[in-house]
C-alpha cells in the first residue's frame, strides 16, 4: 500500500515537472511578454536554445534581449555546437541581446554585455570571436577598444579587428589602429591605412589597392578570334 | 582623368535625341534610321555579374550592338560558369574576367552594368565612378547609409551618369498613375499603402561547406565580412540574407517604394521616423522578415508610407486587361487622396495601374511629368550620359530609396522606431543604429 502510494506521488511529481516544462515552452512559443511571465533563466533559455525543434528554439533566441548579460557566455558555448542550427540559433539570440542592450537607456545594461563579451575574445574557437568583435562594433565604449584591438595581431582575426575598431566612434580606436599600424606586417598595413583615412589621419605611403585587379579567369574563348580576359 | 561625358562627346555618341531599335522578343523600341547616328557612335559597354538581371542586360545591350549603337566590350563575374556562358553569346568581340577592376582599367568601355548581388553595388558603382565609367547599377542602390553617401559623392565628383535599376519609373503606366495624381486627381496624397507578398522562408538548411569550384567565393563576399561557403547564401538566395539582399522590402520595395517617392515629388527628402515590426524565421540560413509592417512619416508636406509583407492584396480591376498584357500577380502600391484614391499595381518591369488614369486627358495648363524616351529605362540611361543631364532613376533618387529599405530593416533589427533626420541623412538619437549606419568593408573591397 505504501509503495503504492509513493509510485502514485512520483507519477505526479514526473507529471507536474513535464507540466511545467510545457508550461515554459508554451510561453515562449506564445510570445506573450515577459513582463507578464518573466525572463527565462539561463538554464531555461539555454534549454530551449538545444531543442531539436525549431519552434522551440525560434521563439527562444528572438525573445532572448531581456535575459541579458548573464546569458552571453553560455550562449557563446553553444554557438559550436555540432547541430548547425542549434550553433546558429545561439548566435542569433546573443545578437539579440546585443541589440536590445544598444538601445537608448539602457547603457547600464549595455556595460553589463560588453563586459560579458569581452573574455569571449580570448581563447574561444575563430567563429565566436569573430562574431564577438562585430556585436562589440555596435556597443563598445572606450573600455572595449583594447582588448579588441589586441586582435589586431591574429592573422585569421585581424581584417574583422580592424573593420569592428572602425566603427567605434572613440579617438582610443584611433590610436589602437594607429598603433597597430606602426608595427603591422607589410601586408595588412594597406588596410589599416585605408581605416586611419577614413578616420581622417593623414597616412604617408600605402596607397588603396581597392582598385588593383588580382584575380584572373580561367576561361579562354573557343572562338578564335575572341580575345581572352587577362 | 577626363570625365566620361568629355570622352563621349568627342566619341559623338548619340548624336540624335532619341535611340530605339526594333522592336522583338527583347521589347526593344522602334526603329530609326541608321543614318542618324554618326561614326563610332557606340557606347562601349562592361557587364559586371551576367546571372540574373544581369543576364536580361546583357540580351538587351547584344540586341543594341547589332544595330551598332552599343559595343559589348566586356563580361565579368565570379562564377565561371556563367562567365563562360556570357561569353558564348556576345561575340568575339568580348573579353571575360572574373575581377571587375580589370573591366574598370579598360579605357575603352564607357560604361558599366553593376548587376551583383546587393552588397557589392555601392562598391563597385564607386570604383566605377572613379574609373571615369557611367553606370547603370541594380536596385537596391546600396545597404547602408554610407554606402549611399558615398554612391552620390562619387557620381557628383566625377560627372558619372547613374541609372538605378528602378525600371517601374519609365513604364508608361506608372507615368500615366504618376500625372494622374500630379494633377490633382486624387486630391491631397496622404498615405501611400504598399502590399507585397512574404518572403520565403529556409525549410532546406544545410551546414556550411567548401564553395563549388566555378566560384570565387572570397570575391562573392566582396565587402563583407568573411564567413564559410554555405549553399543557400547563393546565387539568387542572397536575396533572402539580410546582409545582402534584405528580403522582400529591398527587392521588390525598391521598386514600389522607387515608384511612391517619384509620384509623392520626395525623391529629394526622407521620412523622419521609421517603425517596423515583423516576423522572423526560425530556422535556416535565410533571416530576412518573412511579414513585415514598416510605417514611414514624412513630413511637410505631411504623408505616410506604408510597407506591408503581406498587407492588404487588392485584386486587379480589370483582369481581362491584366492577362492580356501577361501583367503578374500581384503588389502594388494604393495612394490614398482626400478625394479618392488611385491604385498602381506591381511598379518594375511592368506597372499596371486603373483606367481612369489611363483615359485621363490633360487639360490646357496640365502639369506634365516625365517620361522616359520609348518608356525604355536603358534609352532613358542612354539620353542622360549624351546630354549630360539627370536619368530619371538617378543615384540621388535610388539612394532616397534605398535608404527606406535599409531603414525598415534597421528598425527590425532593432525592434525599435527611429528617428531619421532626412536633411543630413543620419539616424537620431540611437547610438547603436547611428553606427550602424555603415558597415566597414573588408579589404581590398572598399568604397
Amino acid at each position: 500500500m505504501k509503495n503504492e502510494t509513493t509510485n502514485q506521488d512520483q507519477a505526479m511529481i514526473t507529471n507536474e515537472m513535464k507540466t511545467a516544462t510545457v508550461m515554459v515552452s508554451a510561453a515562449v512559443i506564445a510570445g506573450v511578454t515577459q513582463a507578464a511571465v518573466g525572463t527565462p533563466s539561463v538554464d531555461e533559455l539555454i534549454a530551449a536554445i538545444k531543442s531539436k525543434d525549431d519552434k522551440v528554439r525560434g521563439p527562444a533566441w528572438q525573445s532572448a534581449g531581456a535575459c541579458g548579460a548573464p546569458v552571453v557566455q553560455p550562449l557563446a558555448a553553444v554557438m559550436t555546437d555540432p547541430d548547425f542550427e542549434i550553433a546558429r540559433s545561439a548566435r542569433r539570440a546573443m545578437w539579440v541581446i546585443v541589440r536590445h542592450a544598444g538601445r537608448p537607456g539602457a547603457e547600464a545594461e549595455r556595460k553589463a554585455v560588453q563586459a560579458a563579451l569581452l573574455p569571449l575574445l580570448k581563447d574561444q574557437p575563430v567563429p565566436v570571436r569573430r562574431e564577438v568583435l562585430w556585436m562589440l562594433s555596435e556597443i563598445a565604449d572606450a573600455d572595449a577598444i583594447t582588448p579588441m584591438a589586441g586582435l589586431l595581431t591574429d592573422a585569421e582575426l585581424r581584417e574583422d579587428a580592424r573593420c569592428a575598431l572602425t566603427r567605434v566612434p572613440h579617438p582610443q580606436a584611433t590610436q589602437a589602429l594607429d598603433t597597430a599600424f606602426k608595427t603591422a606586417p607589410e601586408d595588412f598595413k594597406s588596410a589599416l591605412a585605408e581605416s586611419l583615412r577614413a578616420r581622417g589621419v593623414t597616412v604617408a605611403g600605402y596607397p588603396s589597392q581597392k582598385l588593383k585587379p588580382t584575380k584572373e579567369t580561367s576561361l579562354r574563348a573557343t572562338s578564335p578570334a575572341a580575345k581572352p580576359g587577362p | 582623368m577626363t570625365s566620361p561625358l568629355q570622352r563621349l562627346a568627342r566619341r559623338d555618341f548619340l548624336k540624335t535625341s532619341a535611340l530605339a531599335l526594333s522592336a522583338g522578343a527583347l521589347g526593344l523600341p522602334t526603329l530609326i534610321p541608321q543614318r542618324a547616328f554618326g561614326a563610332n557612335a557606340r557606347l562601349t559597354l562592361g557587364h559586371i555579374g551576367v546571372g540574373g538581371m544581369g543576364g536580361f542586360h546583357l540580351d538587351r545591350m547584344i540586341a543594341f550592338m547589332e544595330r551598332d549603337t552599343t559595343n559589348v566590350a566586356a563580361v565579368c563575374d565570379v562564377d565561371e560558369n556563367r562567365l563562360a556562358n556570357a561569353l558564348k553569346k556576345s561575340g568575339p568581340q568580348a573579353r571575360a574576367y572574373r575581377d571587375y577592376r580589370y573591366v574598370l582599367e579598360r579605357k575603352d568601355i564607357d560604361a558599366v552594368f553593376i548587376a551583383t548581388p546587393d552588397h557589392w553595388h555601392a562598391v563597385q558603382m564607386v570604383h566605377a565612378a572613379q574609373s571615369g565609367k557611367h553606370v547603370y547599377v541594380e536596385k537596391p542602390a546600396c545597404c547602408t547609409i554610407e554606402e549611399g553617401r558615398a554612391m552620390v559623392k562619387a557620381a557628383n565628383d566625377h560627372k558619372c551618369v547613374v541609372q538605378i535599376g528602378s525600371q517601374g519609373r519609365s513604364e508608361r503606366e506608372c507615368y500615366a498613375a504618376n500625372r494622374y495624381i500630379a494633377n490633382g486627381n486624387l486630391g491631397q496624397v496622404r498615405k501611400v499603402t504598399c502590399w507585397h507578398y512574404e518572403s520565403p522562408a529556409d525549410n532546406n538548411p544545410v551546414p556550411d561547406r567548401e564553395p563549388p569550384p566555378e566560384l570565387d567565393w572570397d570575391l562573392w563576399l566582396g565587402p563583407l565580412p568573411w564567413r564559410p561557403y554555405n549553399p543557400r547564401y547563393c546565387p539568387g538566395s542572397f536575396r533572402w540574407m539580410m546582409e545582402s539582399g534584405g528580403g522582400q522590402i529591398r527587392d521588390r520595395g525598391a521598386h514600389v517604394m522607387s515608384n511612391a517617392l517619384w509620384i509623392m515629388n520626395a525623391d529629394h527628402t526622407g521620412p523622419v521616423s521609421v517603425e517596423a515590426t515583423g516576423t522572423l524565421p526560425t530556422k535556416g540560413a535565410w533571416d530576412v522578415a518573412l511579414k513585415m509592417d514598416v510605417v514611414y512619416e514624412f513630413k511637410n508636406p505631411d504623408w505616410t508610407l506604408v510597407w506591408s509583407q503581406p498587407g492588404q492584396m487588392i485584386p486587379y480591376f480589370d483582369r481581362e486587361r491584366q492577362k492580356a498584357l501577361g501583367i503578374r500577380e500581384s503588389y502594388g502600391a494604393v495612394y490614398h487622396g482626400d478625394k479618392d484614391k488611385l491604385i498602381l499595381w506591381v511598379g518594375d518591369s511592368q506597372a499596371f495601374t486603373e483606367t481612369k488614369a489611363l483615359e485621363w486627358k490633360p487639360g490646357p495648363g496640365a502639369k506634365e511629368v516625365y517620361k522616359s524616351p520609348h518608356w525604355d529605362h536603358h534609352e532613358d540611361w542612354f539620353t542622360a550620359i549624351k546630354n549630360g543631364t539627370k536619368p530619371i532613376s538617378n543615384v540621388e533618387a535610388g539612394v532616397a530609396i534605398a535608404f527606406l529599405t535599409v531603414l525598415g530593416n534597421l528598425s527590425l533589427l532593432l525592434r525599435r522606431k527611429l528617428n531619421w533626420d532626412p536633411v543630413k541623412q543620419e539616424i537620431v538619437g540611437d547610438e547603436e543604429a547611428r553606427r550602424m549606419m555603415s558597415r566597414p568593408q573588408r579589404y581590398p573591397y572598399v568604397l
